[in-house]
């Protein structure tokens, strides 16, 4: 429990109703899809029920965050914000901290049609900016981890694939600017907003410092608290007056596909050409979707249950599918259109590839069109068993993401044929290309149970033994590394960089109060 | 089901946060994306569908113990079962079903219900309805032009709420009824709460005693067929009962019957009601409503880790609600315009008044009504309508509170007013 002293100055800034430190309340916060992994790698016992935050607090402005940050520098205790909260690293670590729970930060501060950004404050999810988005004709970069979560938590603290990523790139790459309350409680606005009252760039006037706030991996809330975030926006290819329209009952709605879209999954036998093609169709900037699964993972994408997924499988779809890209042409007009679909022909053709929608081995309903565009689709691989994991992974070129993913398929083997975890033939990846050129996310999703121990533990030793194969055979920086240890496990064969990053932790952290859990701790750190 | 079978369930709970929405796909706009009330008022995730689970959860490993601050968590739900909705969109979870089970562990332990509850509870055990009226003024809303047979098959199951507080739908109800030459019976002063209040705040126990004694004093009257026109009732009857108690009486809800009714030419609306009207899904009327169908099977490893369920099992997701028939009516009644919110069907917001937090919250309930109103004034309409009393309750306090212009009707009302006002 905090001090009672304490517990009051906190109510102070938030009101009563806004502040708990009932166990129950504070439960909610300690359990985390993936603890159990987490604990099981360090050898506990795996559960989802992490450290207990001593308080949760909602504060609704910037000055009541930095009150609160402020107080916590005074008290000696640890905070942690978060968004949406969705993840181990959204907890506490420190058995003396309190969560700032940012949810009713919640506006969409300004959409700056012209200069194509908007800015946002922490609890607007992916889902209701892309919403607020078409009457301008923009959309947004969306991490994969789904339409509910939140834009800013990305933009500010993770990498941020996602499956427009051929066209909208990843969330690190597309943050302008920021309202940061630094760990001591000082507010920093990166970016051209104090200058000019605008947010168009997150570099100068003076030093850039966006390295700093954020780096290549983000700094999982270990680095004080973003409280508006101005992020980059894309034209999106539908004429201003189509609306997102539903109809329809659950599972099956339908959904009003824009005029000049259409997917594709282009399938090759050989990784060599889905590699050429995967290039090329990224150089030439056909597709606003580039996505790469399992056979298995192709039978969920485009179906609405379980029971619909499996017979899908059972139905023949692994027998005629290989190494595919599902992809999306979504043109503005008709010419641009054409011009798109004949270049997928042409690439296709050129590498001996196969369409299978065309051949009926698949087939996207419209609703899964909108699925798609709306970051919905990667949620669909819980359906097999509520509950997966991914590796780190690796974000380098297109050719480092089919080597690891060649990598890694006998690796997972080894796993399923322990059956503790999920059975994909080893082939259960997720590969998207970027930013229309060279380079390409990839990640290797796994089903295991959560409720049950062995699985839990096959999956960490499953994750360990990937992480020894990035270092063994450099197959570049992981797009995902979590705390110290993970960190110090990269450090020899780069640099070093965690040295960096723990100056860094301590100059802006002095007394180390804003929660290092999955960033890194200060070197410096006076507690 | 104890809170301990579900804990496999509870414990893969992703904290993913789709409960508090409705279904990805279907949001239109920032302004109305929610789905659950109570997570919009209170705002800790404890106070999500998938909050309250991982408190279930948290209950049941020893973690917790009921506090005041629990007991307000597990309480100021209204049940709607919106979160379950959006959470079996992906998963195989009943967030809703582990909220209730959570209410039944509370009071098994003697903490819960809330006094509030406690106290509706003794009052229906005491007068048979939770407003503690005489039981005697049960019918007293019965006009002298209403026909009734005492020897028909078919019950009017009028409810507490439209007998003692919304005595216009019992009326239009019955004058229906009448107009459609339809004979009907009613208990009476011998009619008895259905139970919903007692059953949703978790007091299983007693809740099950008054479904046995409902159903046997059914039998006993040669009851066949039941027509409500409350949304509580007609989810209790229809969907809660046959789980605890074994009847094969029909159960139908007034704008089935009405729907009916003009199909058959029984009844015909004649009379313009010029009006813009938007609708409200009652929860219970809805994705609530969907019947529970037994299933009996196995589950077989398909795919290492991967299960399903042979023969395939039924999942409950909401689809299978009264969603048709209302909208149906109200777009036949001549001079009516129906217009849609953002939020319908399964995906409706809830009015805030079930599972006990009109009593226990009356705050929380009020703010709820007044956030589904400014979803209705937004469509243009001038008219609410919806097809519950309890709803109808809540609504037209909120109506009130915020000085709306708007106005509440019942669906059997403007039927009744397209008719001529009856026979
Ligand atoms: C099932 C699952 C799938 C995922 N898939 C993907 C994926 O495909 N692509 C991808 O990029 N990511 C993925 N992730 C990771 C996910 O993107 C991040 O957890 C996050 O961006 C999701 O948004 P959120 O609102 O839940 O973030 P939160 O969980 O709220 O925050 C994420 C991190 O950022 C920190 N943070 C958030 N807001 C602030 C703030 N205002 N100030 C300081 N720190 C803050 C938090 O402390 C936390 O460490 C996935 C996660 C899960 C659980
Ligand atoms: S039942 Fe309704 S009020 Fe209760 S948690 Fe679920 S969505 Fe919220
Ligand atoms: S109950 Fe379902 S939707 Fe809600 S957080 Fe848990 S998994 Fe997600």
């Amino acid at each position: 429990m905090l001090e009672k002293k304490v517990y009051e100055a906190f109510t102070k800034i938030v009101g009563e109703r806004h502040i708990s430190q009932d166990l129950a309340v504070m439960d909610t916060y300690a359990f985390q899809w993936c603890n159990e992994i987490e604990g099981a790698q360090r050898g506990e016992e795996p559960q989802r029920f992490g450290v207990r935050p001593l308080a949760v607090v909602l504060p609704e402005s910037t000055e009541q965050v930095q009150s609160i940050v402020k107080l916590c520098n005074e008290h000696d205790v640890t905070f942690k914000a978060f968004c949406t909260g969705m993840g181990p690293w959204a907890g506490v670590s420190d058995p003396r901290a309190i969560q700032i729970d940012l949810r009713r930060m919640n506006r969409i501060i300004e959409v700056d049609e012209k200069n194509m950004y908007a800015v946002i404050e922490p609890y607007v999810t992916n889902a209701e900016l892309q919403s607020e988005l078409f009457e301008f004709g923009l959309m947004h970069h969306a991490q994969g981890a789904g339409p509910q979560t939140a834009p800013l938590a990305s933009h500010t603290s993770f990498v941020g694939p996602g499956f427009t990523s051929p066209y909208t790139g990843f969330s690190a790459r597309n943050v302008l600017g920021v309202e940061w309350v630094l760990p001591e409680g000082e507010i920093l606005r990166l970016g051209s907003f104090d200058h000019s009252g605008k947010w168009f760039t997150g570099d100068g006037p003076g030093i850039s410092l966006r390295g700093i706030m954020r780096g290549w991996l983000g700094t999982y809330g270990g680095l004080g608290v973003f409280t508006k975030a101005a992020i980059r926006l894309f034209s999106w290819p539908a004429p201003k007056d189509w609306k997102w329209k539903t109809s329809g009952t659950i599972p099956d709605y339908d959904w009003d596909v824009p005029p000049y879209w259409q997917m594709y999954v282009l399938n090759f036998e050989e990784w060599e050409e889905y590699q050429k093609a995967m290039y090329e169709l990224s150089d030439r900037e056909v597709t606003m979707v580039a996505t790469t699964s399992a056979p298995e993972g192709l039978a969920a994408l485009f179906t609405n249950t379980k029971q619909d997924a499996i017979e899908t499988i059972f139905a023949g779809l692994l027998a005629k599918t290989r190494n595919y890209i599902v992809m999306l042409v979504a043109a503005h007009t008709q010419r641009e259109f054409d011009f798109r679909t004949k270049l997928v022909r042409l690439i296709m053709e050129k590498y001996g590839g196969n369409d299978l929608i065309a051949e009926g081995v698949t087939t996207p309903m419209p609703m899964h069109y909108g699925e798609t565009v709306r970051n919905m689709l990667g949620g669909h691989a819980f359906r097999f068993s509520n509950c997966f994991q991914s590796t780190h992974g690796g974000m380098d070129t297109i050719s480092m993401a089919v080597r690891l993913a060649q990598l890694n398929q006998p690796i997972k083997q080894k796993y399923i044929d322990k059956g503790v975890i999920g059975d994909d033939r080893g082939l259960g990846i997720w590969i998207t290309s970027y930013e229309s050129g060279h380079m390409a996310h990839m990640e290797a999703p796994t089903v295991y149970d959560p409720t049950d121990i062995e699985s839990c533990l096959g999956y960490a030793a499953y994750q360990d033994d990937c992480n020894q194969l990035d270092l063994d055979n450099a197959l570049g920086m992981p797009f995902f590394i979590v705390g110290d240890e993970v960190h110090n496990f990269y450090a020899k064969r780069a640099m070093n960089y965690p040295d960096w990053l723990r100056k860094i932790k301590g100059a802006f952290d002095p007394n180390g109060v804003s929660d290092p859990s999955h960033y890194v701790k200060g070197v410096e750190k006076k507690k | 089901m104890t809170l301990g079978e579900f804990e496999d369930m509870m414990d893969s709970c992703v904290r993913c946060s789709k409960c508090k929405f409705i279904p990805q796909l279907v949001i239109q706009s920032k302004r109305f994306s929610s789905i659950c009330p109570s997570i919009d008022y209170y705002n800790f995730h404890a106070y999500s569908g998938g909050g309250r689970m991982i408190v279930a959860s948290a209950y049941h490993k020893g973690r917790v113990e009921l506090t005041k601050e629990m007991l307000d968590v597990i309480y100021s739900c209204t049940n709607c079962g919106g979160c379950e909705v959006s959470c079996k969109w992906v998963y195989e979870l009943e967030p809703n079903e582990a909220i209730h089970e959570l209410r039944v562990a509370a009071v098994e332990a003697g903490a819960g219900p809330m006094p509030k509850h406690k106290k509706y509870i003794e009052l229906v055990e005491r007068n048979n309805n939770p407003y503690g009226e005489d039981p005697e003024k049960r019918p007293a809303w019965l006009t002298d032009d209403i026909t009734t047979d005492e020897s028909s098959s078919t019950l009017y199951f009028v409810g507490c709420t439209a007998s003692y507080r919304r005595e216009e739908i019992a009326v239009a109800t019955a004058k229906i009824l009448n107009s459609a030459g339809e004979d009907f019976r009613l208990m009476g002063s011998d009619e008895m709460c259905c139970g919903s209040p007692v059953f949703r705040v978790g007091d299983e126990k007693k809740a099950i005693e008054i479904m046995k004694s409902n159903i046997e004093q059914f039998k006993e009257t040669g009851i066949e067929k039941i027509i409500t026109s409350c949304s509580g009732c007609y989810n209790m009857l229809k969907v809660e009962y046959p789980r605890f108690v074994e009847h094969d009486i029909e159960v139908i809800h007034t704008s089935q019957m009405i729907e009916e009714f003009i199909e058959e030419e029984k009844i015909k609306l004649t009379e313009k009601v010029p009006m813009k009207v938007t609708y409200h899904d009652p929860c219970h009327l809805g994705r609530m409503a969907e019947p529970y169908v037994p299933w009996e099977g196995e589950k077989i490893e398909v795919l290492s880790q991967v299960f399903i369920y042979d023969p395939p099992k039924p999942v409950r997701r909401g689809a299978g609600g009264v969603y048709d028939a209302p909208r149906n009516v109200l777009k036949q009644i001549p001079g009516v315009e129906l217009v849609e919110m953002e939020r319908i069907r399964e995906y409706s917001y809830c009015c805030g008044a079930g599972g006990g937090c009109r009593s226990a919250y009356p705050d929380f309930a009020l703010w709820a009504s007044n956030e589904r109103l400014e979803e209705a004034e937004s469509t243009d309409a001038s008219t609410l309508v919806s097809a519950c009393p309890f709803c109808g309750t809540n609504f037209k306090e909120g109506i009130e509170s915020r000085k709306s212009e708007m106005d509440y009707f019942d669906l059997t009302e403007l039927v009744l007013r397209s008719m001529g006002g009856g026979k």
